[in-house]
């Protein structure tokens, strides 16, 4: 059979979209329910003027922002702060991001990956200050990177008990989130249900980050009231 | 041709090897690796218990003590990659080997085989790439099947492809018995691929990865997804 009859898509794919959506919906219903479980109310206190709208996104009504036009530009600039940012995205607000001809210069990964992780986060959060450049084409290797760094070393560490960078992680998770929203590639959502599945211990020790776990929240609450995977 | 099946366990190894035995012009071997670095006698324990709980344990132990009398089961005893089990693999002068044991191999393993390590891959490549390629190219709606080629020190990227096999997943009802069958397929498309490499010209395709990506595990969520598409479209 020739390869490019074999790839052509067949009718299952309907019926799988269907399947796909109900399973998405059920998971965002428990999640409305559960999110209280993740983020403990010392947590949702310590994040002040934010935590109404963050109770509000993760009980309310589904809700979604189409982030997918940002695939369209080249590179966005922010005012803003990285955490600002993604906090904003995550709660469906204007971010008020404005195009730029110019670019950072190209990331190395190989010099990345030789960071302390400290300097990586730092990297990470000043190159995507504005976080909707992480599901442009031209950040593809890094964002495969990322997910693989979380799919295979840190979920590896998650599952095993062992020691991990709880802010390099959720900074990671976080940025995945946000490129699932762009690019709507079904590997990086499920990246977020991965983590949503852990065993609660290795989740709760997230909340030593209540920002970003909050926000992870709210992403993956967006990511599964979004219709058209 | 000299084959070496690359074996994680005695069961697996003679199952690979006896498929390859009624191919004409091949000389088969089973190299015994030790993949989980267990101790020996946890090693040997598992090897025995695997051995009994065949149903046709006689056959195999009997195919077993063939190959080890005439020399042609070899044990390794330390990791696959250590300087020792190298040079233990070059030293059989095979021409290709054939994967079946559960580790990643490294650059001076894959070349102490003339022509390399063929692996059967239960994914379509190059668009399939790394773990649950069966869960994702179901979820999809892409044909399942597999694929027989030479692998490199990377995750599914060596460069040849040899043969790729569409197996439909019309008829299961459950991705774990699917992928199960898949795995099975290994000895015969091995089989089908020694057949191809014997031939004067061989007609490789090239594993162009900017045309797949890299998978990784599923969530119980999409799998949940997965099974119910499979039991939807059971025809």
């Amino acid at each position: 059979m020739a390869l490019g009859t074999a790839l052509s898509r067949p009718a299952q794919l309907d019926s799988c979209e269907w399947v796909l959506r109900g399973a998405l919906l059920r998971r965002r219903a428990e999640l409305r329910k559960s999110w209280r479980h993740f983020i403990s109310s010392e947590c949702l206190e310590s994040l002040g003027s934010l935590a109404k709208e963050v109770e509000s996104v993760l009980s309310g009504q589904d809700t979604f922002r189409d982030w997918r036009f940002a695939a369209a530009f080249t590179w966005m600039n922010c005012n803003a702060s990285f955490i600002d940012c993604l906090g904003a995205i995550a709660l469906g607000r204007d971010i008020g991001h404005r195009s730029s001809n110019t670019g950072p210069v190209g990331l190395s990964l190989v010099s990345f990956n030789k960071l302390a992780s400290n300097q990586r986060s730092e990297i990470l959060c000043d190159r995507y200050r504005c976080p909707l450049n992480i599901g442009l084409h031209a950040e593809s290797d890094i964002a495969e990177e990322l997910l693989r760094q979380l799919m295979v070393p840190d979920r590896a560490k998650l599952e095993a008990g062992a020691e991990f960078d709880v802010d390099m992680v959720m900074l990671k998770v976080n940025l995945v989130g946000v490129r699932a929203m762009i690019t709507r590639d079904l590997r990086y959502l499920d990246a977020l249900n991965y983590f949503y599945e852990l065993p609660r211990r290795s989740l709760t020790r997230m909340r030593a980050n209540p920002r970003f776990l909050a926000s992870w929240l709210c992403i993956y609450a967006q990511l599964l009231s979004t219709p058209d995977w | 041709m000299r084959v070496a099946v690359v074996a994680g366990s005695i069961k697996t190894g003679i199952r690979i090897a006896k498929e390859m035995e009624s191919l004409p012009g091949i000389d088969v071997l089973v190299v015994l690796c030790n993949a989980g670095k267990r101790s020996p006698l946890l090693r040997w324990s598992r090897e025995l218990l695997s051995v009994l709980k065949s149903l046709k344990w006689w056959t195999l132990t009997r195919k077993a003590c063939s190959y080890a009398r005439q020399g042609r089961l070899i044990i390794l005893h330390r990791p696959l990659d250590d300087a020792e089990s190298i040079q233990r693999l070059r030293s059989l002068q095979c021409d290709v080997g054939l994967h079946a044991a559960n580790v990643i191999y490294r650059e001076p393993t894959i070349s102490a085989f003339r022509l390399g390590i063929l692996n059967a891959h239960i994914g379509i490549l190059p668009k399939y790439r790394g773990r649950c390629v069966v869960e994702w190219s179901v979820l999809q709606g892409d044909p399942t099947g597999v694929t027989v080629f030479f692998i490199d020190s990377g995750i599914d990227t060596g460069r040849l492809i040899v043969l790729r096999e569409f197996i439909p997943s019309s008829g299961w009802k459950r991705v774990g018995a699917l992928k199960n069958m898949l795995f099975g397929c290994d000895a015969r498309l091995y089989r089908k691929a020694l057949g191809t490499l014997m031939q004067p010209e061989v007609p490789f395709e090239t594993n162009d990865i900017s045309k797949g990506q890299r998978y990784y595990v599923m969530s119980k969520m999409f799998i949940r997804v997965v099974n119910q598409v499979l039991l939807d479209n059971r025809v």
